[in-house]
């Protein structure tokens, strides 16, 4: 356990203290989740189902990007605020190594089964499964061409030009691996050795020159590919919708990208736990709600049933679609949870010089 | 008595201060080194790695850069504003001002306008003809410097400027009455009475910089990162005690080059100026 700085809790408990009153008042869930386009989703889909199935109203917070930060300050003052939360592929490990999320009761949840074994973890639900994918501006391929592979995005004599990937050794060393051959089964076993390790370097040595910019967020990657900053750049497979609205003609490559999995999950000293689990219900276990989702953000889950709602031609854009999970790979978010202040202190030397 | 009374004016300040500043500043030193017992193992690996110790390098050279062009550009203007009517100077300082009611975040995204390769400047070379292809301008240091410049130029402007407010433009008369030149009427009279309030512009123009996070992670390539990137990285992924180390560090450090600044600075304008003896 690290030390937690003193003053962060007494902000917790202002901040408490300030929302409190409100809440003591009427039932009212708490969930926490991102901003943006799923907070709009949310609001407008899921939060009304909740509150005709319980007879509870909702308080939907959009929570800092890193969540486990909050929950760590909530639990350190004393005072959750939060009943549910979304937590994100990568926060799912840290939640659970330092003890900051409760585990879910699936024989209160789930009682006949129907869920999917896929969706059910110990301390949360699968809510949404997304991509980090690579996208390419087919204006921008030589003509009547486009990359297949990531030996594709290596190679700089057939696809001339700037492209990007994240600023972050996850999901990027194991595409520059993926590139020299490796097989997506074996990535995490290579990539734990030393030699891995170098030889994932090694790769990304060979392109170093054509990444003029390393992006930090998933908006700045949509922005590079729409300015024509690069032409070729990894992003979230929701993104590109944005892009194809603009007319740019974005389109995804499913091979080689990373599956990952976020959930809804309960904090510990969560005030409601039980309602909690409504609320996981119907965020996770309603293919009519999600079908609407789905159509907003190409985020699925795995709601019973989901697919058989959607045309062939929707189901196609979901990462979870067939043909496209089974070209990806499964993100390891332990791995990385186990290893990243080493390997991140590497990457950045790496990137300075 | 009267003294004792007027003292009570800082309160609300030392109050501030002591709840937002010194004890969270107190806190931090904590953290850094109890994890939970006591340990200088954050210490030792900031050290030990060298890619933290680069960084720190990094952000003091491009921090003292942007101070220094800051300074070397701002002088002069605020020189000229001094030296205008008085009215005139309002105007003037006004429009020093108005970018600094624009956001941070916002004028560096119109860097990224200005400067992308299909960015207004390549547009414009391209169909004038001056270049054959987009030129690579963003994600490079010479981009941060530029637009860490333009965000920091009008603080060094205004503080030269109100430095220079107190200087008694007769005594430049007198120089020449007394037979000085121009140029020695600047140098000998000019300079040294607004020396002190350049170099406070300066070092408060350095020290902002040092933080700097959002200019370079959005404008800067991958050599460009600063301390605060690292510093970020290390809380989004809840090392406090370690985040806490590089901020103990940062701050040492800062405070370390002020103080080299003001002694360096002194005694190289002395030295530049032959005066003060």
């Amino acid at each position: 356990m690290t030390y937690k700085l003193k003053l962060m809790p007494a902000a917790a408990v202002a901040l408490g203290l300030l929302t409190g009153p409100a809440l003591a008042q009427d039932k009212v869930l708490t969930i926490a989740g991102s901003g943006g386009a799923v907070k709009d989703a949310t609001e407008q889909i899921f939060l009304p189902a909740f509150t005709e199935a319980t007879g509870w109203s909702t308080k939907f917070v959009a929570a800092e990007s890193n969540i486990m930060l909050e929950v760590e300050t909530m639990l350190k003052a004393g005072n959750m605020l939060y009943d549910a939360m979304e937590v994100s592929a990568s926060a799912y490990p840290t939640g659970v190594q330092n003890g900051f999320l409760a585990p879910i009761d699936y024989a209160l949840l789930d009682p006949e089964g129907t869920l999917p074994e896929a969706a059910k973890k110990e301390f949360g639900v699968v809510a949404a499964a997304y991509s980090t994918v690579l996208v390419q501006r087919l204006d921008k391929t030589p003509e009547g061409r486009k990359m297949e592979s990531w030996a594709d995005f290596w190679d700089t004599e057939t696809f001339p030009g700037p492209r990007s990937l994240k600023r972050q050794p996850q999901y990027t060393l194991e595409f520059a691996l993926l590139a020299d051959g490796v097989a997506k089964d074996e990535l995490y076993d290579v990539l734990g050795t030393d030699e891995g390790l170098d030889r994932a370097f090694a790769k990304l040595d060979e392109i170093k020159d054509s990444i003029p910019v390393w992006w930090t967020s998933g908006a700045q990657s949509v922005q590079l590919l729409s300015d024509g900053e690069v032409f070729y750049s990894t992003t979230y497979n929701g993104r590109v919708n944005k892009l194809q609205e603009s007319g740019i003609p974005a389109e995804i490559m499913w091979n080689g990208g990373a599956l990952h999995t976020s959930y809804v999950g309960i904090p510990k000293n969560a005030p409601n736990y039980e309602m909690a689990h409504e609320w996981i219900r119907v965020r996770t276990m309603r293919p009519d709600l999600e079908a609407e989702y789905v159509k907003f953000l190409p985020y699925p889950n795995f709601a019973p049933g989901l697919f058989d709602t959607m045309t062939e031609e929707q189901a196609a854009q979901m990462p979870t679609f067939k043909a496209n999970a089974d070209a990806q790979f499964v993100a390891d978010e332990e791995f990385w949870a186990a290893n990243i202040d080493r390997i991140q202190e590497r990457f950045d030397e790496w990137l300075l010089f | 008595m009267k003294r004792l009374s007027l003292i009570w004016l800082l309160l609300p300040a030392a109050l501030l201060l002591a709840a937002f500043i010194v004890m969270p500043t107190f806190d931090l030193i904590r953290a850094s080194i109890f994890d939970p017992e006591f340990t200088l193992k954050h210490f030792q690996r900031l050290v030990e790695r060298g890619v933290y110790v680069d960084v720190m390098w990094r952000t003091v050279r491009v921090s003292l850069i942007v101070a220094v062009i800051c300074t070397i550009v701002g002088y002069p203007v605020a020189m000229f504003i001094n030296l205008q009517p008085k009215k005139r100077q309002v105007a003037l300082l006004f429009l020093i001002l108005i970018p600094m009611w624009m956001s941070v975040l916002i004028r560096t995204f119109a860097w990224i306008v200005v400067l992308g390769r299909e960015g207004l400047i390549n547009d414009l070379m391209i169909g004038l003809g001056l270049a054959d292809g987009p030129v690579q301008m963003l994600y490079t240091s010479g981009t941060v410097i530029t637009a860490m410049v333009q965000i920091m130029l009008p603080i060094q402007i205004i503080t030269c400027y109100s430095a220079m407010t107190e200087i008694d433009l007769d005594l430049m008369r007198a120089a020449r009455v007394l037979g000085a030149r121009r140029w020695q009427a600047l140098t000998r009279v000019y300079l040294p009475l607004s020396y002190d309030g350049t170099l406070t512009g300066l070092v408060i123009v350095f020290m902002m910089s040092m933080g700097f996070f959002i200019t370079p992670a959005l404008l800067g390539g991958r050599q460009d990162m600063m301390i605060a990137n690292l510093i970020e990285f290390q809380v989004q992924h809840l090392n406090w005690s370690f985040a806490a180390a590089i901020g103990i560090v940062l701050l040492v450090l800062t405070v370390a080059m002020i103080l080299l600044l003001r002694w360096t600075g002194r005694f190289a304008f002395r030295r530049l100026l032959n005066v003060g003896r």
